[in-house]
């Protein structure tokens, strides 16, 4: 089966493109009961929640929102334990450390999937860890500045980028394999473009970097550049889905742009370890799936433009998508040549 | 402009006291930076996340008031313990240590502390007008006119006086320095995401944090000097000092201010960077123009003016990018968003428009923390100094308790401990080589923010470094650059100035 037979075949493109542009009318967890017996007492003290990123970027922000979500539905508190560095790494591996109990929780993103694509050695996250909930799914977008005037849209962009012969350039994290880096693969593919990548580690000197002309355009995802949008300096001149969402159908999407190939999602959620006792598990899927419903929980994901298509997997879905993940990423590390242990 | 900016100013200030829960807010946040800032272990940052789920149940004003305050109060709060104990509260107040606590040892401690808290109030208020009169036209040209390239020469010009503070002959300042660079790049590259030097130790992926290595090199190797003299019968006891600077005194380093305030407002409004850089070019600044260059890191007062006024400079310069555009430029700032984020707000030029009321209240409150930073600071100060009466061997296991929980605290990783513990018993060698530890720390945070802006820079000149003489601004602070390494070289080998030889 070629890469692209096997991507277009996947579950989660079906899955995202089905329910583009829908907002969840329900709640996706509202059919749970509304509350859950405690088994055994558990849990008699407050759980901890390790997060493998800092407390202000995308992933501190979605933890604080969910620990606040099950906080306020159980009664139960939910200290926040931040150990960023190494791409999720150091977070990753300290959480393998602590013991299988139900008092440890892990927050992560699809880089957790990635990392396990490109080397077998690290945790599977659908295999080592089992998935409570997943919170946040979105997709990315390219972004130019608003008063720009050597290109106005899409064709424009990649018309002008052409010409300029590998000079133009765009803002993009830093990481080899990741989601954007791959995607920006599948785009200059698809194009021809040749446009030289800058590579950002952090959110805010991106978004400058954009804002201030260093570069020509930004590769991001809609809720992280939200007030930039708002505010009329950045617009989007493609959305990276087959089909565009309502909330941005005047901007081109992949099938607008003639280009064949099926997106990569961001996705947020939150596990604890394969081995914790079965009814400690229940009760914190119970937990965690019940809190995504919450208000506030909810606010904050509208917020953040995660509304736009379906974001809640419960632990089967997010097994589904995690390993779908997985052997995209393990294809296309292969077809690019990276060393795939 | 100007009238509108005061009566701005002064309906922010009437909001902030007319309110009685906004003063309270507003006293706890001063009281709260300056002891969490001087307390070896925590800092600002700890009391900012600890405070940060709670700002939910304050109102937007009084939330973003408070992170503003803690703020300012305390990237000063760090600037105690710095000079006392050469512990710095924070990466930022490393600089202050370098002369601060030699100064300790003289007896003048109530000098230094005194300088600080002077200076971090002077710095701080005229960042926080600067900020208040021109916050969008400024953040703008900010970042149109300081990308990688600039950044990256901004760094390298800074990098080229940093060999000459604390080292005892020219080669052993670059060896220090190019230690310190050799352990910035440890971890990921910041181009490919690629480990380095890790030897498959998933923790040291994360690459080296600087507070460990800073609480090593400072604080434990500084117990093991003191320790070695105390062994060896010839430890003093710092003598303790109250005694201020006199205005005199402080007048005569008005150039050294004005400087730093210029650098520390400057380094501040760029995203990404923050008060440490500040912190460090201001003290490079004063190191390169001074007429005692030589004795930076024996105990020049300028040395702590410098680099105190530099870092509180950036806290009114930081908000800049944050308010104008939702940039933050540190881990602080990048808190407020969330503050920010969970009253539905974004910071940006909206707010300007939707919250003018918000941001004149955090505007005024700014200002009015850092002028508390004279009155709070000054009764602080006389009291902590006094710590300094406990004996050494007392003090000396309370001071490695507290750098140790401080070096675990930062990650929660056993492996920040170690990196501490071997980077002090590194430091006691290396400082009786007549190596410099302030040298390395140097090293290690202008290295780590100078490589990614390299690479950016490269990439977006398309690896000709050519590239450079396109940009103005860039090129101009490499030459200078080039040009203080040349005069550093001829110093060391031509002039043969006695404090550049071997000892």
């Amino acid at each position: 089966m070629t890469v692209r037979k096997y991507l277009l075949s996947t579950s989660v493109a079906l899955a995202m493109s089905a329910v583009a542009g829908q907002a969840a009318a329900e709640c996706a967890s509202d059919a749970l009961p509304a509350s859950m017996e405690m088994p055994g007492g558990f849990p008699e003290r407050a759980l901890t929640m390790i997060v493998p990123y800092g407390p202000a970027g995308g992933s501190g922000q979605v933890a604080q929102a969910m620990a606040q979500a099950v906080s306020d539905l159980t009664n139960v508190s939910i200290n926040r334990d931040h150990k960023p560095g190494g791409s999720g790494t150091v977070g990753m591996t300290a959480y393998m450390a602590t013991p299988a109990d139900g008092y440890t929780v892990l927050e992560h993103i699809d880089d957790a999937a990635s990392a396990h694509a490109l080397d077998s050695g690290k945790p599977n996250p659908a295999e080592a860890l089992i998935p409570l909930v997943t919170s946040q799914i979105t997709f990315s977008q390219i972004y130019i500045r608003k008063d720009e005037d050597r290109f106005t849209d899409w064709d424009s962009f990649v018309t002008w980028v052409k010409a300029q012969d590998g000079k133009a350039t765009i803002a993009n994290v830093s990481k080899e394999g990741s989601m954007e880096r791959v995607t920006m693969k599948f785009i200059t593919d698809a194009t021809g473009m040749k446009i030289q990548q800058i590579s950002f580690d952090k959110g805010a000197p991106r978004y400058g970097a954009l804002a201030g002309g260093q570069v020509d355009a930004l590769f991001e995802q809609p809720g992280d550049v939200r007030k930039f949008l708002d505010a009329d300096k950045f617009m989007p001149i493609l959305t990276i889905l087959k089909e565009a969402p309502e909330a941005f159908a005047d901007v081109p999407d992949l099938t607008d742009a003639g280009l064949d190939f099926d997106p990569l999602f961001r996705f947020r959620g939150f596990y604890v370890k394969a081995g914790t006792p079965e009814d400690r598990v229940k009760w914190l899927q119970w937990a965690f799936q019940k809190a995504y419903c919450e208000e506030g929980y909810q606010a904050y994901n509208e917020s953040k433009f995660m509304t736009l298509i379906e974001s809640f997997r419960d632990t089967e879905g997010s097994k589904e998508l995690i390993t779908e993940t997985i052997a995209q990423y393990r294809d296309v590390y292969k077809e690019m040549g990276l060393e795939v242990k | 402009m100007i009238a509108e900016t005061f009566n701005n100013f002064l309906g922010g200030t009437a909001a902030l006291f007319g309110d009685p829960m906004g003063v309270l807010i507003f006293f706890g946040g001063v009281v709260g930076g300056m002891l969490f800032g001087a307390i070896p272990g925590v800092s600002m940052l700890t009391l900012a996340a600890i405070l940060l789920p709670f700002t939910a149940h304050l109102s937007a004003e009084h939330g973003i008031m408070l992170f503003s305050v803690i703020y300012c109060t305390g990237v000063y709060g760090g600037a105690i313990t710095a000079i006392l104990f050469n512990i710095p509260g924070a990466p930022e107040n490393a600089p202050t240590a370098f002369d601060g606590y030699p100064m300790t040892l003289k007896g003048e401690a109530g000098k230094a502390v005194g300088a600080a808290v002077m200076c971090s109030a002077i710095g701080g208020t005229v960042s926080c007008i600067v900020m208040m009169l021109a916050t969008a036209a400024i953040a703008d040209w900010a970042i149109s006119a300081f990308g990688p390239p600039e950044i990256f020469a901004l760094v390298f010009f800074g990098l080229a006086v940093a060999a000459s503070v604390g080292a005892k002959s020219f080669w052993k300042g670059w060896l220090s320095i190019m230690a310190g660079l050799m352990i910035a790049v440890i971890g990921l590259d910041p181009v490919g995401g690629i480990e380095r030097y890790n030897f498959d130790m998933p923790y040291l992926a994360a690459g080296i944090h600087f507070i460990p290595t800073i609480l090593g090199f400072f604080a434990v190797s500084e117990i093991f000097v003191q320790a070695e003299k105390k062994a060896t019968g010839s430890f003093k006891a710092p003598k303790l000092s109250v005694d201020f600077p006199t205005f005199k005194e402080l007048w005569m380093h008005k150039i050294a201010v004005i400087r730093s305030i210029f650098i520390g407002f400057f380094c501040g409004i760029l995203p990404g960077i923050g008060a440490t850089l500040a912190a460090f070019m201001g003290y490079n600044e004063a190191a390169r123009w001074s007429k005692h260059r030589a004795e930076f890191g024996t105990g020049r007062i300028e040395g702590v003016i410098s680099s105190e006024t530099a870092n509180n400079a950036a806290t009114g310069a930081a908000m800049i990018p944050l308010l104008a555009l939702g940039l933050p430029g540190g881990a602080l700032t990048a808190m407020m968003v969330g503050v920010f984020q969970m009253h539905d707000m974004e910071p940006g030029p909206l707010v300007f428009i939707n919250s003018p009321d918000l941001v004149w209240v955090v505007f005024a409150a700014m200002f009015f923390a850092n002028l508390s930073i004279l009155l709070v600071g000054f009764l602080e100060a006389k009291t902590i100094v006094n710590l300094l009466r406990i004996p050494f061997q007392y003090l000396a296991p309370m001071i490695l308790c507290l750098a140790t929980v401080g070096a675990y605290a930062v990650r929660g990783l056993t492996i920040d401990v170690i990196v501490m513990f071997v980077a002090g018993v590194a430091g006691f060698f290396l400082r009786r080589s007549g190596y410099s530890v302030a040298g390395i720390v140097l090293g290690l945070i202008l290295g780590k923010i100078g490589e990614q802006t390299f690479a950016q820079a490269m990439q977006m000149l398309h690896f000709e470094f050519s590239g450079f003489l396109g940009r103005p601004i860039a090129f101009g602070l490499l030459i200078a650059g080039f040009i203080t390494i040349f005069a550093s070289v001829y110093g060391a080998f031509f002039k043969k100035k006695p404090q550049l030889t071997e000892s």
